[in-house]
């Protein structure tokens, strides 16, 4: 499963589909289109796929692990003849020629080759900058990546790797891929908060966005599970979670971006799961829990006490001057303006597809909020429409068969 | 003359150096058997595939041990070399010399020498018990059977068709269309439930290999993916029908609210699809609509979001307002369920038109008041508690989706599952078409409730996943499964010994394991390649040790055992 130095697979330079983002959809789309026996080049522009569901901790409503299923995925991927998988790579143009689409891509290849690399770990001890670590937290064997913020360039782990999997000398590649068809999975990127103010993201490291807290209280993240302040390490015992924090908001994103609610029931029943005696309070405006299950989810008490659920959206959210964090909101049950003091704020809602709707070239066209049209190209996932991994499992099959439709190959 | 060869891997020094690897092979050399041993740099790097295959057929080996790391992920290379020298990969025990051994124990070298030592005779051990599973191919049936032709069946055949694929369309009614055939409108587009499946109608009369079989239902399902052998019962009498794949898309039933908010006493009362019916019969005089959500779902009977009521409520909502002079549309909800871009921006679009949203508490629900009609509908808002008394014409009662009639009696004879309210359910999150048998797919409200568009999608994506086995020539058992050819082996039974306790028969998920007379009236255990997946639940229950997978019996494991502690 190499992912560097390796020439293309047979008709990597030019498959039947560009299969764009290697997250989910992506990755499920390939795979459906490979069974069906298409050649499919798929372009990730992180060093490694699985897009934002290889993030997150745990996925709902199984309460599983999202790693490992991913995971198999992936790597049937990886290993399948009909399937090129670039990491490291980035779009930069695409355009029509005649029948096909022309796409230039920009790849920046590891220094540490997974081909080569043993995973004997001589390379961590050796960085003087702390620079190495592993690249998947859960996965084993380690795959390890060097850091390039805090790399120096000295290559002090280039001599300690036993099978020169370390290659500092390696330049980026430009390919040129010449596709028959083009696939749009580029999923969603977190939307930066700090233009609504009285979120109070960015002025303090104890208000989250519910990505980064998931990190944070990863059982794989830097804590080991254990649910710290970031500010000063101390042991919270009230967490807030502030739904349609930039979404359904005509000023940042008018839409739902429909995983939030579950998302944050998820975080909340599992800080809770771990600690009974934590206080979690979801503020909600509608309890969007559609899928299977979702209902009974909702309604669970990990602990024997539901997760306290509030109808309003907070308006003000600020730093308290001895420590804590404000959270000023109207019960809109109980129609009544309180103050209340809370350790950690979860901020969940600012999702935006990836796409942005400047791009040049031939692309396809997105409306205003950034989704992809269906209409004028083929699309999965997050950059057609918000949904959670099922949805996007659905349409990437969806899709896969539409472009099958499409040739009569 | 069997041949065993093995190959301990030095990893660059991270196992020679705590390891006396020449020792090691030397001794092994040492202790006869026809053993031969051989220390290389490393089992894993590219250019060991070709060098390790063809010392293991110079020496005519047909079996091997392979000490080193206990990756799987750095196997490929010696998976080559076997391939190369012709061995089953079955034939090879993997023996941890790194982590386990050499790595843990790196302030302990005579302790690491004497646990390798051990290590690799218990994996030559293994290898003296262990067996393997010969696979078995089947020629693919290149037809797909669709059940039902509602719009996600409709999807599904019509994709498959286009792409040249025979499909059987088995409904259960005199047409197509399911549920669309009694849609006024659907949303979130404004067109009417006819057009909406027009594409697949269309398909259906003009595509000659979808074979459409109206008032027709399956009967039993038998075989395997690949080659499923159905019997259909046709308006027409039984018909057999062989199939590669199968698609499950009967839609779902609807709730009728009896008893509640006065449904069936007070005719101004009705649901959702009675008002479909009366926008296309005349909607009559009614201007005042007042639609309750939630009727009969999100309760202890029902304990969920059925998902379709809210958009529906808001597209009949705003027709109100646009379409009946002096029309008014109140909507009570408990939330309103727009997940996503689309929907949000019609529930923004009804907010628009003047369509009113009062939210309810599910411990206080509205109550509709009236003799002989429908008067008002008090309802005590949750937003701050006032108690709203709205008159009305018309009350539209928002009643979820209920698991098709059928589902349980399909689950049988498929095999596969259904959730916990008894819908059809899919493996895991990330395979939301797919069930636990390979080859048999779900779509549209039959798995869970769904709008017309997304049943559609479901449907589509249905079609690619049977496609994955439809294009293939031949499928193997051990190809089968959610990564080829990496499925275990097969379950496997001593027939002198099985007694047809028939206790496989009865744990087997998936269908594999049947009770066979072996012609004297005697009943054995039989295993179906193409089914098993090598699960393992058989051998657990087996009371004589009978039922084994031969590449992990118990034989096996008993020498390694055996190895461990003799000296």
């Amino acid at each position: 499963m190499a992912l560097s130095g390796e020439p293309l697979r047979p008709g990597g330079a030019s498959p039947d589909v560009l299969v764009i983002g290697g997250g989910v959809a992506g990755i499920l789309a390939s795979l459906d289109l490979a069974r069906a026996g298409r050649s499919v080049c798929l372009v990730e522009r992180a060093p490694r796929p699985g897009g934002q569901v290889a993030r997150l901790d745990k996925i709902y409503p199984t309460d599983h692990c999202a790693f490992c299923p991913l995971w198999t995925d992936v790597r049937e991927c990886l290993d399948h003849p009909l399937v090129t998988v670039m990491t490291g790579a980035r779009l930069e143009t695409l355009r029509r020629e005649g029948e096909r689409w022309l796409a230039e891509i920009l790849r920046t290849p590891p220094i540490i080759d997974e081909g080569l690399c043993i995973f004997c770990g001589r390379c961590v001890p050796a960085c003087g900058e702390g620079a190495v670590s592993p690249l998947l937290d859960q996965a084993y064997p380690p795959v390890y990546r060097i850091d390039a913020g805090r790399c120096t360039g000295c290559a002090a782990c280039a001599s300690a790797c036993p099978t020169g999997a370390i290659d500092f000398s390696r330049k980026d590649a430009a390919h040129r891929v010449s596709a028959g068809e083009v696939l749009w999975a580029t999923g969603f990127r977190e939307g930066d908060l700090r233009p609504l103010p009285e979120y109070g993201y960015g002025t303090h490291p104890d208000i989250m966005t519910s990505l980064e807290f998931e990190e944070w209280t990863a059982e794989s993240g830097p804590n080991g599970g254990k649910l710290l302040r970031k500010s000063d390490g101390g042991t919270p015992s009230r967490v807030a979670f502030i739904q349609c924090a930039g979404a359904r908001d005509l000023r940042m994103f008018p839409y739902c971006s429909a995983v939030c609610c579950m998302h944050a029931l998820k975080q909340a029943q599992w800080l809770k799961r771990r600690n009974g005696e934590l206080e979690c309070t979801v503020y909600y405006t509608d309890l969007r829990a559609v899928g299977r299950d979702y209902y009974r989810y909702s309604k669970r008490e990990p602990s024997g006490e539901a997760v306290r659920l509030v109808r309003g959206r907070p308006g003000l959210v600020f730093p308290l001057p001895g420590g804590g964090i404000a959270v000023k909101y109207e019960d809109t049950f109980r129609r009544d303006v309180r103050i209340e003091r809370f350790d950690l704020v979860v901020l969940n809602g600012n999702l935006r597809p990836s796409l942005s709707p400047d791009r040049e070239g031939d692309a396809p066209p997105v409306d205003r909020e950034g989704f992809l049209d269906p209409a004028a190209g083929f699309g999965c996932g997050f950059a057609v429409e918000p949904g959670d991994i099922m949805d996007s499992a659905v349409q990437a099959a969806a899709a896969a068969m539409r472009i099958l439709g499409r040739d009569k190959g | 003359m069997a041949k065993t060869v093995v190959l301990l891997c030095n990893c660059f020094g991270e196992i020679g150096g705590v390891l006396p690897l020449e020792e090691i092979a030397g001794k092994l050399r040492e202790s006869g058997d026809g053993l031969s041993a051989h220390v290389l740099p490393s089992l894993c790097m590219d250019r060991d595939a070709e060098r390790m295959g063809t010392l293991l057929r110079d020496e005519g080996a047909d079996s091997v041990v392979a000490g080193g790391c206990p990756s799987p992920a750095r196997r490929e290379t010696l998976r080559r070399a076997l391939e190369i020298a012709g061995i089953d990969p079955a034939r090879c025990a993997h023996v941890d010399l790194r982590e386990g051994c050499a790595w843990i124990h790196r302030n302990d070298a005579a302790g690491a020498a004497r646990k390798a030592a051990d290590l690799l005779a218990m994996g030559l051990a293994s290898l003296g018990e262990r067996g393997t599973s010969p696979d078995v191919w089947t020629e693919v049936r290149p037809e797909c059977l669709v059940v039902g032709a509602g719009p996600a069946g409709l999807a599904a055949a019509s994709a498959l068709a286009r792409r040249g694929v025979t499909t059987h369309l088995v409904e259960r009614s005199a047409q197509a269309g399911g549920m669309m055939n009694l849609l006024s409108r659907v949303y979130p587009g404004n067109e009417d439930g006819k057009s909406r499946i027009a594409p697949g109608v269309r398909e259906l009369e003009e595509n000659p290999r979808i074979v459409f079989h109206p008032r027709s239902r399956v009967l039993s399902v038998k075989g395997f993916a690949g080659d499923f052998k159905v019997l259909v019962q046709t308006a027409d009498g039984p018909l057999h029908l062989r199939a590669g794949a199968v698609i499950v898309a009967t839609g779902a039933g609807v709730f009728l609210p009896a008893k509640m908010y006065r449904y069936g006493e007070l005719k101004q009362v009705i649901t959702l699809m009675e008002l479909e019916r009366r926008w296309t019969r005349g909607i009559g005089e009614a201007k005042r609509f007042v639609f309750i959500q939630c009727v009969g779902a999100r309760c202890p009977e029902r304990p969920y979001c059925s998902t379709i009521c809210c958009p529906s409520s808001l597209k009949n909502a705003v027709r109100v307002m646009e379409e009946i002079p002096g029309g008014e549309a109140t909507v009570l909800h408990r939330d309103i369920m727009t997940p996503g871009a689309v929907l949000e921006k019609y529930y923004r679009k009804a907010m628009e038109t003047g369509v009113r949203f009062v939210r309810f508490r599910e411990d206080a629900p509205p109550e509709v008041t009236g003799s002989e009609t429908v008067e008002e509908v008090r309802v005590r808002d949750a937003a701050g508690g006032k108690v709203w008394a709205l008159p009305a014409d018309a009350v539209v009662l928002a009643t979820p989706l209920v698991p098709g009639m059928d589902n349980r009696s399909l689950k049988d004879l498929l095999g596969i599952e259904l959730d916990g309210h008894g819908f059809f359910a899919e493996t895991y999150p990330l395979h939301p078409l797919e069930t636990r048998m390979d080859g048999i797919f779900i779509a549209g409200s039959a798995r869970w409730p769904v709008s017309s568009e997304q049943a559609a999608a479901q449907g589509e994506g249905a079609a690619v996943k049977a496609l994955g086995i439809l294009v293939q020539g031949r499928v193997s058992a051990l190809s089968l499964g959610r990564v080829p050819g990496r499925k275990l082996g097969h379950g496997r039974v001593e027939e002198g010994s099985c007694t047809g306790c028939g206790n496989c028969v009865a744990v087997c998920p998936f269908l594999a394991c049947s009770l066979q007379d072996t012609g004297n009236g005697r009943l054995v255990s039989r295993v179906n390649k193409m089914r098993c997946k090598a699960c393992g639940n058989c051998v657990s229950v087996c009371p004589n040790g009978t039922m084994q997978i031969p590449e992990h019996n118990y034989r096996m494991v008993g020498a390694m055992i055996r190895k461990a502690f003799s000296e």
